[in-house]
């Protein structure tokens, strides 16, 4: 009888040593996944994973489903008025653990959204050191934003990822957007308004609005209006009158008229503002 | 008879001693039987356990995949999909809301039962999260901020006005984020000048860091350079103009331009630069200046 028992403990021994073995593992896998994408099972959550995976003696299925259904609503308002606030839509965020520790947790953010327009895609990490006060740095920051006229935006970009300041981006973001969308409106505006007279070549969401005069062809005025953005990110609206003239019409003309154009522009622009400038230019040539 | 009923307790006593050693021996060995039982089902049911967390979470992953791309759900037949979809809907909330937070938002918050809100601007410099400061601000019946921890140095209510808080509380956010950060961001500067030049004389500074002094040496020649900055644009953390002095003569720069002098603490070595042709050439700019 003895014998026998030696026989099953050693039995169990192996056995006990191989579920140790397939245990670590699956820790290990878990912890993986775990980094790949990081889930807060905590609350509600972590009830309902408990329920899932038979561990929850407390709750019914109903009682898990209609909690987390409650703070899926009130955190949909609560998105929805960060939202209005902040003036930035956010499509998706996703988390990644790179480093998890007694002294700081390393994370890698991947955010994507748009402002009015403006498509971005930004990355980050985000290291959070518990010791010291609750100390958080970014690094390694990655904007990724469409290509369609930026090209006043990249030397901002370029600066912004150097530098890591990703609160300067958003901020510069927001006030870039509203000036855009500014230009944009009034240009619709302006050629709901006076189709026969202005044309946008390249689209509402262009810098260029053309003023062609109805009885002359050849004369054009060019309005150009960029939002420009300095690295240190201080966004600047700047609009210019620029003509084209034929040779033989600007005979016909005395030449301050014309070549005055521009900086008289500029004195308008001055006293009325973009839009009221533009449309006394426009009232000039079309009465 | 006697040596009968003597073998007979002798054989009887024998008996019983076997009878007790195996008695004693295959209750040791079945509790040790019973104990590696127990642990292997607890190691069953642990591995059990994690399997069913890893594929919940597999699934959890997917759907959160499909529903940042914007796909709609298929409707699954597990019974427990729509537990597992309001999971992931509750995870990507969680996430959106975090990053909001984490890209500098407001963090509005409704406060008295709708009669007033509470929001905070985070200041952040070259990646660095700084203070943050709260308001509270009463909704009705007029519009007006009841509670605040902005420092006196920061006109609150001239921005509120100036900014039309009644009629557009976000511009006022935007340019009291801007006048935050950019004070935030100058203090740091002040505080790593400090930092990582220890050599360099913070002569003068002001609660504000709008006006900075710093007199450093000259390693080699041991002179004396007196560098005033002097940040006139409070929404900005570079300085509009820098004078730097040295033995008697001043060098100034202008930023009050746009774009065109990409002005930088970094690049102020382009003012001290200039110095150079003060000191025909000798003067090596000190590498204190980034």
């Amino acid at each position: 009888m003895n014998e026998e028992n030696t026989e099953e403990v050693k039995v169990l021994e192996a056995q006990i040593e191989q579920l140790q073995a397939e245990v670590a593992q699956l820790q290990r896998q878990q912890q993986n996944n775990h980094k790949d994408m990081t889930f807060n099972f905590s609350g509600q959550m972590q009830e309902a994973l408990l329920y899932l995976c038979g561990q929850s003696v407390v709750r019914t299925k109903e009682e898990v489903v209609s909690r987390l259904e409650e703070e899926v609503k009130e955190m949909e308002e609560d998105l929805k008025r960060q939202t209005q606030m902040n003036g930035i839509n956010l499509n998706s965020c996703t988390t990644k653990t790179l480093q998890s520790g007694d002294s700081q947790l390393i994370q890698k953010f991947c955010v994507s959204g748009y402002c009015s327009e403006l498509n971005f895609l930004v990355e980050f990490q985000l290291t959070e050191f518990k010791n010291q006060r609750c100390q958080r740095e970014i690094s390694d920051l990655n904007v990724v934003m469409d290509a369609t006229d930026l090209k006043s935006f990249n030397g901002f970009l370029l600066n912004v990822e150097e530098h890591n300041d990703h609160l300067l981006f958003f901020r510069t973001l927001r006030t870039f957007s509203d000036r855009c969308d500014d230009r944009s409106r009034t240009f619709q505006h302006l050629q709901d308004k006076y189709p026969s007279i202005v044309s946008l070549p390249g689209g509402c969401r262009s810098e260029i609005m053309t003023l062609n005069h109805p009885q002359l062809p050849g004369c054009v005025l060019f309005i150009h209006w960029s939002v420009d953005v300095s690295s240190e990110g201080r966004v600047t609206p700047k609009i210019n009158l620029l003509t084209k003239i034929p040779e033989r019409v600007l005979q016909l003309f005395p030449s301050q008229t014309v070549g005055g154009a521009a900086k008289f522009f500029q004195s308008l622009l001055r006293i009325l503002g973009p839009e009221a400038a533009l449309e006394s230019v426009i009232r000039a040539i079309c009465p | 008879m006697e040596g009968l009923s003597s073998k007979g307790v002798l054989s009887h006593l024998s008996v019983l001693a076997v009878q007790t050693k195996s008695r004693r021996n295959p209750p040791q060995q079945s509790t040790r039987v019973k104990e590696l039982k127990a642990e292997a089902e607890a190691l069953m049911m642990r591995r059990e356990q994690l399997k069913a967390e890893i594929q919940t979470h597999k699934s959890l992953q997917r759907m959160r995949l499909s529903m940042d791309k914007g796909e709609e759900e298929m409707d699954e037949d597990s019974e427990n999909s729509q537990l597992l979809q309001l999971m992931a809907k509750h995870s990507q909330l969680k996430d959106l809301l975090y990053a909001h937070h984490l890209i500098g938002g407001y963090d509005i918050i409704k406060t008295s039962l709708g009669k007033g809100v509470c929001v905070s601007v985070t200041t952040a410099y070259e990646g660095v999260y700084l203070d943050t400061y709260n308001l509270e601000i009463d909704l009705k019946p007029v519009l007006r901020i009841t509670r605040h921890n902005v420092p006196p140095f920061i006109p609150l209510n001239e921005l509120a006005e100036q900014n039309n808080i009644q009629t557009n509380i976000k511009a006022f956010l935007d340019v009291l984020s801007q006048h935050l950060n950019a004070h935030a961001g100058r203090k740091q500067q002040l505080k790593l000048v400090k930092e990582r030049f220890p050599s360099v004389d913070v002569m003068e500074s002001n609660v504000l860091c709008s006006i900075l002094v710093l007199m450093f040496t000259v390693p080699r020649q041991k002179t004396a350079v007196l560098c005033t900055l002097n940040y006139s644009d409070h929404t900005r953390c570079l300085p509009t103009t820098v004078h730097i002095q040295c033995e008697g003569r001043t060098v100034s720069t202008d930023n009050q331009g746009p774009p065109s002098t990409v002005y930088n603490p970094r690049l102020c070595v382009m003012s001290m630069l200039s110095i150079r042709t003060l000191k025909h050439n000798k003067f090596k700019c000190p590498s204190f200046i980034y």
